[in-house]
């Protein structure tokens, strides 16, 4: 729930870090001057001053309560502005808004998460929630692709996860380089197989538009259910208070109602995946 | 609640006075229409037929008072709201089609859980002096919307015009105030005045009703489901062929309230300002990667009906039309609204 007078005014943010993650995405890290707490997979506005602010989903811990990070892909005009920041650097914070994952619906069944590209972010905070609940959810699998393998986000950490005993990691990328020696194709190419009950199963999604489209096909054809289901709808997200009226969805708002919808809520709306 | 009568010089005293807490706006006329223009007292033309406090909506729609056109929401880092440093509006000749705009408006920013300041700041401050429609046009169909040509609620104060001057009611505390602490400019109205009144609403509604009548308005009970089950039909491309995307359609209204936010160019004295937005232009949905939901004009055109007509009422139970007829008047390609209106019911 937002608790400023002013649902409109950013609050004042120092920029910690800058990581460069590959060549098209940087990862933030930010202090915020009051305490922001946010639930996996709401999302923040993040102001640049004299440019203007735009939508993003943390990718860090919502446990850690001091600080928060963005991981930003440069596609337009404030993400190019917000590339250029340099640690000790001021910028604004609105937020968190929106519906974030029902965590406690994943509680005790098997949960798949499919991610794609700058979708790793979202994810990323969504895992770390996972891995610190480990033990409350029946099996963990990962699925993530990417263009190609320069463009990992959180590279070293996903080996990491490649590791742990709880979760079960495969990658692929749409197109391989020397070094490459996973799955090469499209993510949906790395869906089949999976060792799990896909009738009762919950799937997650979150990457560029027209790979959530041909996921949520093929989950639909290995048995997943429409309603067990989750996908991040990013919208043009403006005001983050269901009043601009830019993000609508059908009925919904994705500022209020989303960015995570279940599929059967928004499947019958047209152009859903533009 | 009681009903008082006015003189019309007794009304434009209170206006007079009024103006010590407000700045004051009444429908003024120029050739044909009326524009809400700024009261001075002092001003001969209150004698000679210009102020038009009866007949039918001004051109701009009420909304004007409530968010403006463009405004600051934002300084810095600030939490305290920008300061205008105006006066509230008391607004006099409202029109109980715009009156109907505030069930829209009101469900957007202010009875929603996330508040707006701003307009919840006009609301609470501003006064509205609504009076009876004493004609129709003929782009009026608020019948068709289930809203009557007179107030009914969402007012201070209501005005209708009778012999001798205005059968004035009050229709809040704020109404009831004023009509108290001026009580010398009032008397009790009889029932000769209240029946004439009645007369005149009756004449009105008839009017409307011929418009709904002559250009077959669907009434609004017809209307569920009419948007989704065209949803395909060719009427979409056909009704936006000549459609310019000049967004007239959406200021206009007074239900629309979609807005843009956008920062001042100047890092060290950040300002975010709002100002209206239009759904018809191509951008409006569209994000920063490129993606849009909507990219085909005839798309928007049908997402502006299916924003008044399917989610409105599925939102929050009503229809974001209040059939004021400003979208057929400021529309330069025609797009008629009671034209697709009947297209969606008659599925011609």
């Amino acid at each position: 729930m937002y608790r400023s007078n002013n649902p409109y005014r950013p609050i004042e943010t120092k920029v910690l870090e800058v990581i460069t993650e590959t060549p098209t995405i940087k990862t933030l890290k930010l202090k915020p001057k009051e305490e922001l707490t946010f639930e996996t997979g709401q999302f923040i506005e993040l102001t640049v001053p004299g440019a203007g602010e735009a939508p993003f989903t943390p990718s860090s811990r919502p446990a850690v309560k001091d600080t928060i990070e963005v991981s930003v892909m440069r596609v337009g005009k404030v993400t190019e502005r917000i590339h250029s920041l340099k640690k000790g650097d001021t910028v604004g914070i609105r937020g968190p808004f929106g519906t974030g994952y029902p965590m406690e619906e994943f509680k005790g069944r098997e949960v798949l998460v499919v991610g794609g590209g700058c979708g790793f972010a979202p994810l990323r905070s969504l895992m770390y929630e996972f891995f610190e609940h480990s033990g409350e959810f029946k099996a963990l699998f990962f699925r993530g692709g990417c263009k190609t393998p320069k463009d990992f986000l959180y590279k070293k950490e996903i080996e990491g996860w490649a590791k742990r005993d709880d979760l079960d990691v495969m990658l692929t990328v749409d197109e391989g380089d020397g070094q490459w020696k996973g799955n090469v194709g499209v993510v949906t190419t790395i869906l089949d197989g999976i060792p799990m009950d896909h009738k009762k199963g919950v799937a997650v999604v979150c990457g560029p538009p027209i790979m959530m489209k041909f996921a949520t096909k093929k989950l639909g054809e290995l048995g997943f259910k429409d309603s067990n289901i989750y996908l991040s709808m990013e919208k043009n997200m403006s005001c983050g208070l269901g009043k601009c009226g830019h993000c609508r969805i059908g009925t919904y708002y994705a500022c209020k109602d989303g960015p995570v919808f279940r599929f059967d809520r928004i499947k019958k709306f047209p152009n859903i995946w533009d | 609640m009681a009903a008082y009568l006015i003189s019309r010089d007794n009304f434009l005293n209170l206006l007079g006075t009024l103006q010590k807490d407000y700045s004051v706006y009444i429908p003024l006329k120029k050739d044909e229409n009326r524009f809400f223009t700024r009261f001075k007292s002092d001003e001969k033309d209150k004698e000679d037929g210009h102020i038009v406090f009866g007949e039918v909506r001004t051109v701009e729609p009420l909304k004007v008072f409530y968010m403006r056109s463009r405004e600051r929401v934002a300084e810095g880092f600030k939490d305290e709201l920008p300061s205008t440093g105006a006066k509230p509006s008391c607004i006099v000749g409202v029109k109980a089609c715009d009156l109907k705009g505030f069930q829209v408006q009101d469900r957007v920013f202010r009875d929603d859980e996330y508040k707006d300041p701003f307009y919840i700041r006009e609301r609470e401050e501003n006064l509205i002096i609504s009076a009876d429609c004493t004609c129709a046009i003929d782009t009026c169909y608020c019948l068709a919307l289930h809203v009557n040509p007179y107030p009914q609620s969402n007012y201070d104060i209501n005005i209708s015009e009778v012999s001798g001057g205005f059968v004035a009611e009050s229709g809040s505390e704020k109404g009831e105030k004023i009509i108290a602490g001026n009580a010398s400019l009032f008397s009790e109205a009889g029932s000769n005045h209240l029946a004439e009144r009645d007369a005149k609403r009756k004449g009105v509604v008839n009017e409307v009703k011929k418009n709904i009548r002559e250009n077959r308005i669907p009434d609004q009970d017809v209307l569920e489901g009419a948007v989704e089950r065209n949803y395909n039909a060719p009427l979409w491309k056909e009704e936006a062929a000549e459609c310019v995307e000049c967004g007239a359609c959406n200021m206009i209204c007074p239900t629309c309230h979609c807005f843009l936010m956008y920062d001042q160019q100047d890092a060290e004295r950040m300002a975010r300002l709002r100002v209206w937005d239009s759904c018809m232009v191509k951008d409006f949905a569209q994000v920063a990667g490129g993606a849009n939901p909507r990219p085909e004009l005839w798309m928007r055109l049908r997402n502006r009906f299916e924003k008044k007509f399917d989610f409105f009422p599925k939102f929050s139970d009503i229809y974001a039309c209040t059939g004021c007829g400003r979208c057929i008047t400021a529309c330069p390609a025609k797009i008629d609204i009671r034209k697709v209106l009947r297209r969606l019911v008659e599925n011609v």
